[in-house]
């Protein structure tokens, strides 16, 4: 399928690097191997510094994390990891919940020392995972917006094809929805490319209309390539036929919650966003079953905390590792 | 043998015996493939497939191990596309896909036998306070002559609530359960009391003609 050519003529290729206030290049980037997929990691600060990992959500990358970072790194050695399928990870042939946390252990045993671990959505409920898979390696957790989405909530997390036809269906009828996708799932290798990048700032700015163009522009550009025939996303596509959240059902998670041995602060905005936060009671109900939990919520943020108040979540973070 | 494709996975699907009528799809246990199967032991009047699951047999591996019940449930959903409305039997993991099987598709599932075989507490467990803690970090759990990917252990140390099962058992056709008066996990159990499921006993000869009858 040709892509129409909306943007203005007169508009060159962007080819610069954007910027955005605070955001800074990280100073190492990194590979480590989770069977046959290499995993792309950046770091900021010392490399001899306590280590912190951070984890982002779906159709998210490392960089997402560049605001925050720098803060965080003048006391700490932070790697933000691309998950696979995103950023600069390699791709699979499938996607899954438990591979996804197989990766995160993976990373958290070529680290070497006990790390503060700290997710953001999907990566949020998947660092709770890892931690109940592997204490060992985890000296807290920190979970920002990561409870899962309500259990009749199908809607996908970002550029995917239409998943599933609505929610509260049975789950029988909903693993038919999700075999239907499977039946029909190509294996495309690319995203479409469009023109200009400013498109692929748009569709992410539907999704995120909190965020700010600025930013937006800076996240859209490292969540993209320019190829001969246009810009792209580097994610894979695969990942929206029976994604990461595929068949999976919050519920699943919440069964784990109770072994988590490693102290968790749940951290979300208090503003609506199309994506979160749960109603109060679905949360508290939820972060009841974690035995040693502590609770702050961000004013001005939605559920993108991090990005859109980083210099307020950093200090929450400092303050939490430090206690 | 025929070759299916599931996303970006080759499946092999095998006909084991030709035959007029309805279609049996089997489907094996965890860490075996199509070629364990005892043929002379399975006598249906119709013909019989048997398919290698991703990982297994003669499919492929699925690249990065993201293996899940569900995608298993896509590999048998790929052949019944195949083969069309075909009753199944399922033996351990597979006795899981099936179950999932004839509840999201009731109407190309006649039937499906569900027999015990390794794998079978899979994805049925609950999480238990005795579960040793790291459920996801290491492999090496696979028997070594075993012929499959190692990355297919995460589906034994899957769970879902029992009540997942038992939604699908409700929507299911029929199932029947082959007993053998031994401990059983949590979803079996769940399933095996419900208004569609009924026990039969674990020989072959006597389940597969309750499942041919159950199947017409």
């Amino acid at each position: 399928m040709s892509t129409p050519a909306t943007g203005s003529a007169a508009t060159p290729r962007a080819r610069e690097v954007p910027l955005f206030p605070g955001a800074e290049e990280p100073v190492r980037s990194g590979c480590v191997r989770s069977g046959d997929v290499e995993l792309n990691t950046l770091e900021w600060g010392a490399a001899d510094a306590p280590p912190v990992l951070m984890l982002h959500g779906m159709w998210d990358h490392a960089r997402g994390f560049a605001s925050i970072a720098p803060i965080l790194a003048e006391h700490y050695r932070v790697i933000a990891l691309d998950a696979r399928g995103h950023g600069d990870s390699g791709w699979a042939d499938a996607y899954g919940w438990n591979a996804d946390v197989r990766d995160i252990v993976a990373v958290l045993r070529s680290i070497g020392r006990p790390v503060f671990l700290v997710g953001h959505s999907k990566g949020g409920g998947q660092a709770t995972s890892a931690a109940i898979a592997a204490p060992d390696c985890v000296r807290k957790l920190v979970n920002i917006d990561g409870l899962g989405p309500p259990p009749d909530h199908e809607a996908p997390m970002g550029p995917s094809p239409s998943f599933g036809d609505g929610p509260k269906r049975s789950l029988p009828d909903q693993l038919a929805g999700y075999l239907a996708l499977r039946r029909r799932a190509v294996s495309r290798q690319a995203w479409r490319a469009v023109e200009h990048l400013d498109l692929l700032v748009e569709r992410r700015r539907k999704q995120n209309p909190r965020l700010s163009p600025e930013w937006l522009r800076y996240f859209a550009y490292h969540a993209a390539r320019l190829d001969e025939d246009g810009w792209r996303w580097k994610s894979d596509p695969f990942m929206g036929h029976g994604i990461g959240i595929g068949p999976w059902q919050p519920d699943w998670i919440r069964l784990e919650w109770s072994r988590l041995t490693v102290p968790m602060l749940a951290i979300v905005g208090t503003e609506p966003d199309t994506w979160g936060p749960l109603p109060e009671a679905m949360r508290k109900g939820r972060l009841s079953l974690v035995p040693d939990v502590e609770e702050v919520s961000v004013p001005e943020a939605g559920h993108f905390v991090h990005m859109e108040q980083p210099r307020e979540t950093a200090r929450l973070l400092l303050a939490y590792f430090a206690s | 043998m025929t070759e299916l494709v599931h996303g970006r996975v080759r499946l092999a699907l095998h006909r084991l015996s030709a035959g007029e009528g309805r279609p049996l799809l089997l489907l094996h246990s965890l860490y075996s493939a199509s070629s364990a199967w005892d043929r002379p032991a399975l006598v249906w009047p119709g013909p019989v497939f048997a398919l290698d699951f991703a990982g297994h047999g003669a499919s492929a591996w699925v690249r990065g191990g993201a293996y899940c019940s569900e995608l298993l449930v896509g590999d048998a959903d790929i052949a019944l596309a195949e083969i069309g409305e075909a009753a199944l039997l399922g033996s351990g993991f597979g006795a899981y896909v099936a179950l999932l099987l004839a509840g999201a598709r009731p109407d190309s599932v006649t039937a499906a036998l569900l027999w015990p075989g390794s794998g079978l507490e899979g994805a049925g467990a609950a999480p238990t306070e005795s579960d040793p803690p790291g459920r996801h970090p290491t492999l090496g759990n696979v028997p070594g002559d075993a012929g499959c990917d190692p990355h297919v252990e995460i589906l034994a140390r899957e769970f879902r609530p029992p009540e997942y099962a038992r939604a699908f058992a409700k929507k299911a056709r029929a199932l029947l359960l082959a007993e053998e008066g031994r401990d059983r996990p949590l979803w079996w159990t769940s399933v095996r009391d419900g208004a569609n499921a009924s026990v039969v006993a674990p020989e072959w000869g006597t389940a597969l003609r309750e499942l041919a009858a159950r199947s017409n």
